[in-house]
């Protein structure tokens, strides 16, 4: 499958996995639940592992951030903005390094505001064209608030 | 004969955002008098779905109504339908009756 | 008013050019109107019951008469030759076409304006006092902070997607809150502390609608440097807890409620030392920047206004006396006054102006106010620096716009929604009742002995029209099929800040309108003095007397 990934189109590398299912070689991205019962065991068999979590979760909720190598925050509708949220938090407080990956009903007019959030990775909705939606990132290119992408509002860079 | 209950399908023109009813064969029309009449919600709802599917280009959020309909006139139920049929029911635009140009 | 950088320019047309490839990939169908739909609405364009229609901001309320030509054009060139004021300091337009808004959004860019953000679920329109920089008995000047707001919300990334819409409101005045601070999603008071530093009140959580609410103080004091990460700390609070279930319980009042004062207090302040950083303070420089924008025109040194206000107000003309008392008011600096411009009048739907009044209303402000107006949330607009030497040629030039209206504040400077006539989410009419009410009472006496009254309609709960805060407010509501008025008396938008009281059973649409007269034949018999207004005598004398004078005939004739 094809992601974005740095405003290029790439081929996915990590594979989804839902609850129950096998895990794989490679870089797996389980479920919040998966990953708090079995921790321990995942970190110690994946060098690169990610973790889903949904909307209504907060980093905080995450444990041992700091050895993931990417968290991917689910939009249930493209209209709800808590990822943009949970995404800045986990960038500028939590530090989190790893990849932040939007995933679920992603739309390529969300992906400028998503990337200046922390995601640098996204999965579009199925059926949506991608390389057309590579022209979202440039489309606004002064801003005028702090941000992820620059810490310095506008008054500080005039 | 009395007036019978009957369903059409309305939505709002993409280009210009004004009322359109769904004519029987399946075009668009900007008078109500012209709407396809159908026997029931069903029937409106799925020609409204197929519009959503099929005619964004077209039209806005379709969707049935139910209305009366006699002989060639089709009466909406409600203020709102029948305001949108009718236009608005205060004037258009403010007389400019103190200016003389 | 703000001067735009290359930067501020940059934004709004990058944003028009954006909106362009939207609008493109709608018509060619790339995208359907499902995906469209909060893309439209965060660039100001809605779709309502027969067309269109456009939201232009207008920041706080300010306008240059450059900007008032270019809204004319627009009306002349796009729409049906009108605009509409609105009850939140913006103009709209009725009837474009969705393939003109993106030719509009750079016309209006060509004057420094736009319409972002007017609409969806973000950071609206940042209001504000429409006296504000004029006023005596301001504290300070809102106007640089309304944008420094307006600039920080603009595009913000993190709250596009709120679970509803946002908004903010500053007053400079403490004494007197004309900006109903008390009924935003966030007010805010430039206030004084007791070493004398100034700094905000910031009040979370007013609003109207389906469940009005007066807005908490979560900060007595916030210094002014911290007004954007504090702000911003508030609106992350909302943007990850409010209620997206729900629409109609989704504004951040329901979240101050749900979790407490207390509670909500709290969380915003642990996001604030959490997310704070040097670089989110407000220099001193930039708001000196900002700040300078709005320093005082080039004021004459005149003598002061009272002499000459009295003589006017006193003087053999009487509709130029009733006007100076109604419309023109106190100014700051000596020999200046503030003039309401009431575009009441009837026939008209209450905010709509004409392309050719918008014209000459430009021509006005360059001649009397330093090309100045400021459109009120009362659906008016305001001349701020007017010379009141100058007042009787205004008054005879505004007379022959038919825009010398003297009734500023009176019964028929009625504010309406446009309701079901145009608005998709009505459930009645509004506009007939207010063209009512100024046709049945335009008489210039009654309304000088009535007084000071306001009249607010809604034409659904989600009181567009303010209902709620109206001295008498009008409610309408769909009652099996038919358009029905709950009337209610007693609200208030400022300082003494009350939601109005249903007075009994919904009216038809014939009735209500006599409802008003009744409620104001008993004011007019029952208050202790002329000088004891309207709202001050319900206060006083409670409701049952209103009560009686409506309801009361008939359940006295059944019991006879």
């Amino acid at each position: 499958m094809q992601i974005i990934r740095n405003r290029a189109i790439t081929d996915d590398d990590f594979v989804h996995v839902p609850d129950g299912t096998e895990l794989p070689e490679g870089k797996p991205i389980v479920t919040l639940s998966h990953y708090v019962k079995a921790r321990d065991a995942l970190l110690v068999r994946y060098p690169s592992l990610g973790v889903r979590i949904t909307s209504d979760k907060l980093p905080s909720d995450v444990p041992e951030l700091g050895r993931l190598a990417l968290v991917a925050i689910e939009f249930p509708r493209f209209t709800d903005g808590r990822g943009y949220s949970i995404a800045r938090q986990l960038r500028e407080r939590h530090k989190f390094a790893g990849e932040i990956r939007a995933v679920g009903w992603v739309l390529r007019d969300q992906l400028l505001y998503m990337e200046r959030c922390g995601f640098d990775a996204f999965e579009l909705l199925p059926g949506k064209p991608l390389a057309s939606a590579l022209e979202a990132f440039g489309e606004l290119t002064v801003t005028y608030q702090a941000a992820v992408d620059d810490p310095r509002p506008l008054y500080r860079r005039r | 004969m009395p007036p019978a209950n009957r369903w059409i399908v309305t939505g709002n023109f993409t280009d210009d955002g004004a009322v359109a009813w769904r004519r029987a064969d399946g075009t668009w029309s900007r008078q109500i008098a012209e709407a396809g009449l159908l026997s029931d919600e069903p029937t409106a709802k799925a020609l409204a779905a197929t519009a959503i599917a099929n005619e964004q280009r077209e039209i806005c959020d379709p969707y049935g109504i139910e209305v009366h309909a006699s002989g060639d006139t089709i009466d909406p139920l409600t203020a709102r339908q029948r305001i949108r049929a009718n236009g608005p029911t205060v004037p258009l635009r403010r007389p400019d009756s103190g200016l003389s140009r | 008013m703000y001067q735009y950088d290359d930067y501020d320019r940059r934004i709004i047309t990058e944003r028009a050019h954006q909106f362009r490839g939207q609008v493109s990939r709608r018509l060619s169908g790339e995208i359907t109107e499902e995906e469209f739909k909060p893309l439209r609405l965060q660039n100001g364009l809605y779709m309502q019951l027969h067309a269109y229609m456009l939201r232009v901001a207008i920041p706080y309320g300010l306008l240059s008469s450059t900007q008032v030509r270019q809204l004319a054009h627009i009306a002349r060139k796009y729409d049906r030759g009108y605009a509409h004021l609105t009850t939140r300091q913006n103009i709209q337009y009725n009837w474009p076409k969705l393939g003109d808004v993106p030719s509009i959004l750079d016309d209006l860019a060509s004057v420094e304006m736009h319409a972002v953000q007017t609409s969806g679920n973000c950071v609206r329109n940042i209001t504000s006092d429409h006296f504000a920089g004029i006023a005596p008995d301001e504290l300070e000047d809102p106007r640089p902070y309304c944008e420094l707001l307006r600039q920080w919300s603009t595009f913000h990334p993190e709250f596009a997607n709120l679970p509803r819409k946002f908004k903010i409101a500053v007053t400079g005045a403490p004494g007197d809150d004309r900006a109903a601070v008390r009924f935003h999603d966030i007010g805010i008071r430039i206030v004084e502390n007791a070493a004398k530093e100034r700094g905000f009140e910031v009040i979370v959580g007013g609003g109207l609608g389906r469940t009005p609410h007066i807005g908490a103080v979560i900060r007595e004091f916030l210094p002014k440097r911290h007004l954007l990460s504090y702000i911003e700390s508030i609106l992350r609070v909302y943007n990850l807890h409010g209620r997206r279930d729900n629409k109609y319980k989704a504004r951040i009042k329901i979240l101050v409620v749900a979790l407490g004062v207390d509670e909500f207090r709290r969380r915003v302040e642990e996001d604030w030392e959490a997310s704070r950083t040097p670089e989110l303070e407000l220099p001193d420089s930039e708001v000196a920047r900002v700040s300078a924008c709005f320093a005082p025109p080039r004021y004459e040194s005149l003598p002061a206004s009272a002499t000459q206000l009295a003589g006017f107000a006193l003087g053999q003309d009487r509709e130029f006396g009733s006007w100076v008392k109604n419309n023109v008011v106190g100014h700051k600096v000596p020999g200046y006054s503030g003039v309401v411009i009431s575009v009441k009048m009837p026939g008209v739907p209450p905010g709509d102006v004409s392309d050719t009044q918008l014209d000459s209303i430009a021509g006005v402000a360059d001649r009397y106010s330093f090309g100045h107006l400021v459109v009120t949330h009362t659906q008016n607009l305001v001349l701020p620096d007017v010379k009141t030497s100058e007042l009787p040629r205004l008054h005879a030039e505004l007379c022959a716009l038919d825009l010398g209206k003297a009734n500023a504040g009176k019964l028929t400077d009625v504010i309406t929604c446009p309701g079901l006539d145009y608005c998709d989410l009505a459930n009645a009419r509004s506009i007939p009742l207010s063209l009512e009410i100024a046709e049945r009472f335009d008489r210039l006496d009654y309304l000088n002995d009535v007084g000071d009254v306001s009249i607010k309609i809604s034409g659904c709960i989600n009181a567009c029209g303010h209902h709620h805060v109206g001295n008498i407010g009008i409610l309408g509501i769909d009652k099996r099929g038919e358009e029905f008025y709950q009337l209610m008396l007693g609200g208030s938008p400022g300082n003494d800040a009350s939601i109005g009281k249903i007075l009994g059973a919904a009216l038809a649409q014939d009735a209500i309108v006599d409802a008003v007269e009744k409620v104001l034949g008993r004011y007019l018999s029952v208050r202790e003095s002329p000088d004891e207004r309207f709202l001050e005598t319900v206060r006083r004398v409670g409701f049952e007397p209103f009560k009686q004078a409506v309801y009361g005939e008939t359940t006295e004739t059944a019991a006879e």
